[in-house]
């Protein structure tokens, strides 16, 4: 990704980085799909709405549904604009790591929302990105743990300063679920922060370095 | 991670949109998604839907609000957001405590109430990927759970022959707090709600979508209580779990994860109307409403007896 980013900027993915999908997606195919092609109702709806969202089909009456690049959306993540079009089976995950590139997000329960190792901030709210469609996900402003690093925010350090971890696998989605409690409470009590990380497992079992390391942050935070 | 199988993806604008794809085929309504996504992905079900409706893109769905006699919540209400709601911690403590109690606070973040009531069962042997067991309650011959590890299911019997438990943290509070749920085309009383379905767990047709949940104003007086067993305290769905209202000497009681549906406990609301809930009344209440339990063949599940006794217990005590 470039140094250099203006918020205004929507970028797509370098020319030197066509997968055969995005290739696909970019030059507008048409995938017809005869099998979905029998729900005239959802067949109709879905052209319509391609046509809304600047889709790029150009294929007039759209008679069979198209499976590849149904959806074009925009969003923000960890404060760049990017636009994509989508599948409508790609998680946000899956659009964040392979697409965007950003390995934050891991995975080790499979995609059933179980561990929260690929959680992300999403609006907000701390969710899961295996969990989340891509295509449902047009004007979101996202956060991963690349973002909160760096932005400078006090939790990093406080990681570090507390062993909140071991392997470091789980940490992104810890770290993740942390900033969103301090976004929204900056004076959590230890069963605050408690609570909130419920969602999130370590193999390594750091779960007791995670409580004072959250609440140093918290301090560092209302220091300035 | 196993990438999710391809599908149409719409928008609904509308409920009667979202409906009107429902009748046209092979569509399910996605809310949260984190109980659809999951068997998507692990292609739980027999048959794979074509087209997935997102209920989320309908304006004013989501909302939280108490009229002169009641409290609505909208079908795309979070859970978190309820669970966090100074207005359902004031009145409804069951409901509030139910929705806290629910899953992570990640899913919590996006289920939604409506999603959590409609949920699919947990039994493991419906949840195996790629449908390894085709039970009964998806159209097969059999219960695999009456031969097989069913130590967290019914302690009330099957239904269909489905020994399956309904794993809903908030549907006992819906039932104890005498709940009416909403949909495109009724009005539904909490209690009578759920069914054994297949492959669903409610009385739904297949065009029918829930829109909102009514709780009547609780009487100035009553109180309700929201109590879980699980092992963990995040993230398990409970083993059992129990509801109560109380006013004035009477009681609903609901249990869940112990039977098909929500399991409203009449014999302990029976036991305990008209007297004051002491340690020794809401014992003997606990006693009422596992009097008519059984475990499964091979005693595997028999546990769950002295669990649900103890929840109605502390269910009643918690509203004394």
């Amino acid at each position: 990704m470039p140094e250099e980013k203006k918020p205004e900027d929507i970028k797509k993915k370098g020319s030197g980085n066509v997968s055969r999908r995005t290739f696909l997606k970019d030059a507008g195919f048409v995938v017809g799909a005869p099998a979905i092609g029998t729900m005239a109702v959802s067949a109709e709806r879905a052209s319509a709405q391609d046509k809304a969202a600047g889709g790029q089909s150009g294929a007039g009456d759209v008679t069979a549904i198209r499976t590849e690049a149904a959806r074009t959306i925009q969003l923000t993540v960890n404060g760049d604009k990017y636009r994509f079009a989508v599948e409508p089976n790609w998680s946000l995950r899956q659009l964040i790591r392979d697409e965007i590139g950003l390995t934050s997000p891991k995975d080790w329960c499979g995609g059933l929302g179980a561990c929260g190792s690929c959680t992300v901030i999403m609006n907000g709210r701390p969710v899961l990105s295996c969990l989340t469609l891509a295509c449902e996900c047009d004007g979101a402003v996202i956060e991963t743990a690349e973002g909160i690093a760096k932005s400078g925010h006090p939790i990093i350090q406080a990681y570090i300063d507390h062993n909140a971890f071991q392997c470091g696998y789980c940490t992104p989605g810890f770290v993740c679920t942390s900033k969103a409690l301090l976004d929204r409470n900056g004076d959590p009590t230890e069963a605050d922060v408690r609570d909130a990380l419920g969602g999130n497992l370590c193999r390594c079992a750091t779960y007791q370095q995670h409580p004072p390391a959250v609440l140093q942050a918290a301090r560092e935070l209302k220091k300035t | 991670m196993k990438t999710i199988k391809k599908f149409t993806h719409i928008d609904a604008r509308t409920v009667d949109e979202a409906a009107s794809i429902l009748r046209a085929g092979n569509a399910r309504i996605l809310a949260g998604g984190t109980d659809l996504l999951g068997t998507m992905r692990f292609e739980v079900l027999p048959d794979y839907p074509e087209v997935v409706v997102n209920l989320k893109s309908i304006p004013g769905l989501d909302s939280i609000k108490e009229e002169a006699s009641m409290l609505r919540i909208g079908a795309l209400a979070k859970l978190e957001d309820i669970a966090k709601s100074d207005l359902v911690k004031k009145s409804y403590a069951a409901l509030a405590e139910a929705a806290h109690r629910t899953a992570t606070p990640h899913i919590r973040e996006m289920g939604t109430l409506a999603g959590n009531i409609c949920q699919l069962t947990r039994c493991w042997y419906f949840r195996l990927p790629d449908n390894r067991f085709n039970c009964v309650r998806k159209g097969g011959r059999q219960c695999y759970a009456v031969r097989g590890d069913n130590r967290y299911h019914s302690i009330f019997g099957a239904v269909k022959s489905c020994f399956a438990v309904n794993p809903s943290d908030t549907a006992p509070a819906l039932v104890a707090l005498d709940a009416r749920i909403k949909t495109n085309k009724r009005l539904i009383e909490a209690e009578n709600f759920w069914d054994m379905a297949i492959p669903g767990s409610t009385v739904l047709d297949a065009d029918e979508i829930v829109t909102e949940i009514q709780f009547p104003k609780p009487a100035p007086g009553s109180r309700s209580a929201y109590i879980k067993f699980a092992i963990r305290k995040s993230i398990d769905f409970p083993i059992v779990n129990c509801a109560a209202s109380v006013l004035d000497g009477n009681a609903r009681i609901c249990l869940n994860a112990v039977y098909n549906k929500p399991y409203r406990a009449a014999a302990a609301e029976e036991f305990i109307k008209g007297k004051r809930i002491t340690e020794e009344s809401a014992e003997a209440a606990g006693e009422a409403a596992v009097e008519q339990a059984r475990a499964l063949p091979g005693d595997r599940n028999k546990w769950k007896i002295q669990i649900a006794k103890t929840m109605v217990k502390r269910a009643l005590l918690a509203c004394a």
